[in-house]
């Protein structure tokens, strides 16, 4: 399939690396950091503006790194036009920035289509601005290409805080593809919902079951109306569900094994910020390890609702079965330290410099 | 959140006759028995009813020139509307107000507006005197994405954030002021955005999925109630009809019309309803021809009344307390 861009940008200078160098895309998510948890649980608010002020610094770092070429998602906000119109104005412009020609619905379905494409045009990296739910659509659609998650969501276990500026030097270190994905990046588990075998959806963190019966306002900030967690990985320092199985039994990425968190009484009861300034007491039932591959089966007993990554998205009927099995199947996460690190060895930023 | 099979079932007739009632009304303008201007809300039903659905009687709401679906999703009798719509004498002000003037202060409809941008301060003025009144009402302000630039807004916002108000700012975002297009008249896609400056929060919702507006509002409302201070809501929606009835909409695309009739919030919701065996298709449609059969009586109501006597013409139009303090 042909990809058709609308209006290449660009102006003056010529990057100062001349070697190769593949693409980098952005996928920035103007719906993330915006939901009912900024109402209910004072989570962090991060507006549009500076999502287009991050995408500015990326572009000017990559583009001093050697990027050429830089594809941006529309979206509602015209965050890829606004950014690159101002460093155009401010003269400052000098790699070819690309909007992807795609309609926009303003819904999940405009993250998934960005991924393809991006793929499609063979980017080195994909640099995504929002939360862990931006990323999720990301990881559905994603495969070899590269990801460095800029957290800009209100439950960010997926994604960091990195100065964007970092993030478009990191992302063109993996663009220039001196390194092994292995050697830079950590493949991510995700959890897969199967409905007879057929996979359903897709989480990275967390999928919860909860007796919510509409989607609504789509994110949970209630415990109480939850009766199971499963997570990819859980640890203390997180917020959201996932920090549940946190206060318990430490879960790494790089673990082959994921968790089952049943909530009720008898059992314990955990102290775990499950939202941002939401901190409560959890009463956990038991808690196990999940195998790698192995599925593992829930009967809903009532109308229920499973959220991923925190946000209500599948709806359960009565007796119905799914199957939560965690793979190894989610993205190549950029780690951006690892990355930076490696490419000080093989003195790569010299060479820039030269 | 779970709601009862009662709310869900109000909700779901209440959206039915906004719905009935608009296109009744569009009828009856069409064919001259409506007279003045009329804006109807066609397509916009799931932001009023899941936002007034938290109210109480005593709540107030302020609407707009755009205010059938507010004013009966808060508890409007459809007759006193339509014979109101009618010019006459039984409407809700005496057939002198017209389909921009309703009121309603018994069940805490301060009117609608026709002046846009007009309901900001009145909520303001509303949430204050609740305030200093020591109740617990809270007052819902709706307008629209052409007022959220008017200096109304801003200056409403702002008392109401230094006030710690218990007001909630929906904005009704149709993505467009009369004909211009929200994306050339500003700068921003999210109108919620704009609280941030004002220090309280801002939420964007799906305004065409009443269970959403509803959960976001229920929790507005509880944080107006609670002393919290006010909100703004966004509701992303789209308006079926034109500004007024009559505009011939050039300023927009069919398809982008046909793209947001087939997200109508009604089929939507009776899915839900159905799928979730909260009611049966029997029972749905028993719904919808019992709300035709009120439009009806309404329309024949508001036929049967009189119209206004000539020397009403004078009378009305300033309050008793002023005509009481001229007399001191």
């Amino acid at each position: 399939m042909q990809i058709k861009m609308r209006e290449v940008a660009a102006t003056a200078t010529s990057p100062s690396m001349g070697e190769y160098m593949k693409s980098i895309g952005i996928i920035a998510n103007p719906a993330s950091g915006k939901d009912i948890r900024r109402l209910v649980a004072h989570a962090t608010i991060i507006d549009n503006n500076e999502k287009v002020n991050i995408v500015k610094r990326i572009i000017l770092s990559a583009q001093e790194l050697g990027v050429k070429e830089i594809y941006i998602m529309p979206d509602t906000f015209n965050i890829g036009f606004k950014a690159r119109d101002d460093l155009a104005s401010a003269r400052q412009l000098a790699v070819k920035v690309y909007i992807l020609d795609m309609q926009i619905t303003a819904s999940l379905k405009d993250t998934i289509r960005a991924t393809e494409i991006l793929q499609q045009l063979d980017v080195g990296c994909i640099i995504s601005l929002g939360g862990d739910g931006t990323n999720r659509a990301i990881a559905k659609a994603l495969q070899q290409t590269p990801l460095l998650p800029i957290s800009t969501g209100t439950n960010n276990v997926y994604p960091d805080v990195i100065e964007g500026t970092v993030a478009g030097i990191a992302a063109a270190v993996a663009a220039s593809e001196i390194f092994d994905l292995k050697d830079i990046c950590i493949k991510n588990k995700r959890i897969e919902i199967l409905n007879e075998g057929g996979l359903l959806d897709i989480a990275l963190v967390d999928a919860v079951i909860c007796n919510e019966t509409f989607v609504g306002a789509r994110a949970v900030w209630s415990c109480e109306t939850i009766s199971d967690i499963i997570v990819t990985k859980s640890r203390p320092n997180a917020i959201g569900f996932s920090s549940v199985p946190g206060y318990i039994d430490v879960i790494e990425e790089s673990d082959d094994f994921g968790g089952w968190v049943k909530l009720g009484h008898p059992g314990e009861t955990v102290v775990a910020p499950i939202a941002p300034g939401v901190v409560r007491p959890v009463p956990v039932k038991s808690m196990f390890r999940l195998e790698l591959d192995r599925p593992y089966r829930h009967c809903a007993k009532q109308n229920s609702m499973i959220a991923l990554d925190g946000e209500r998205e599948i709806p359960l009927k009565k007796s119905c079965t799914v199957d939560f099995v965690v793979t190894r199947n989610g993205p190549y996460q950029l780690n951006v330290e690892k990355t930076l690190r490696a490419a000080l060895k093989t003195k790569f930023f010299r060479k820039v410099c030269i | 959140m779970n709601l009862s099979q009662e709310l869900l079932a109000s909700m779901y007739r209440k959206m039915m006759k906004i719905r009935k009632f608009e296109q009744r009304v569009s009828e009856l303008f069409a064919q001259g028995m409506v007279p003045g201007f009329v804006h109807l809300y066609i397509g916009e039903e799931a932001t009023a009813v899941g936002v007034c659905e938290n109210l109480k009687d005593t709540d107030y709401i302020t609407s707009t020139h755009r205010g059938h679906g507010h004013l009966i999703a808060k508890g409007g009798e459809l007759k006193y509307m339509m014979a109101e719509l009618f010019g006459r004498k039984t409407g809700y002000c005496k057939g002198k107000g017209g389909s921009m003037h309703i009121a309603d202060a018994k069940i805490g409809i301060l009117g609608a507006n026709g002046i846009v941008g007009a309901g900001l301060p009145i909520s303001v003025g509303s949430g204050l005197s609740a305030r200093m009144r020591g109740t617990d009402q809270v007052t819902v302000c709706f307008f629209g994405d052409g007022a959220s630039n008017q200096g109304t807004f801003h200056e409403a916002m702002n008392m109401a954030s230094i006030w710690r108000l218990p007001v909630i700012f929906v904005c009704e975002n149709n993505l467009y002021g009369i004909s211009m297009r929200q994306d050339r008249h500003q700068a921003i896609a999210d109108i919620s955005d704009r609280a941030q400056a004002y220090g309280f929060p801002g939420i964007t919702v799906d305004g065409n999925d009443v269970l959403a507006v509803y959960e976001v509002a229920h929790e507005a409302v509880k944080r107006a109630r609670e002393g919290a201070g006010p909100t703004l809501i966004e509701c992303k929606t789209y308006r079926w009809r034109g500004h007024f009835e009559g505009d011939p909409t050039t300023y927009r695309a069919k398809e982008e019309l046909e793209e947001w009739m087939a997200k109508d919030p009604i089929p939507r919701f009776a899915r839900y309803l159905e799928e979730n065996g909260y009611a049966s298709r029997k029972e749905l449609e028993e719904i919808e021809r019992s709300v035709e059969s009120e439009v009806q009586q309404a329309i024949d109501f508001a036929e049967k009344s009189d119209l206004p006597d000539e020397a009403d013409a004078v009378t009305d139009v300033y309050s008793d307390l002023v005509e009481e303090g001229r007399a001191r």
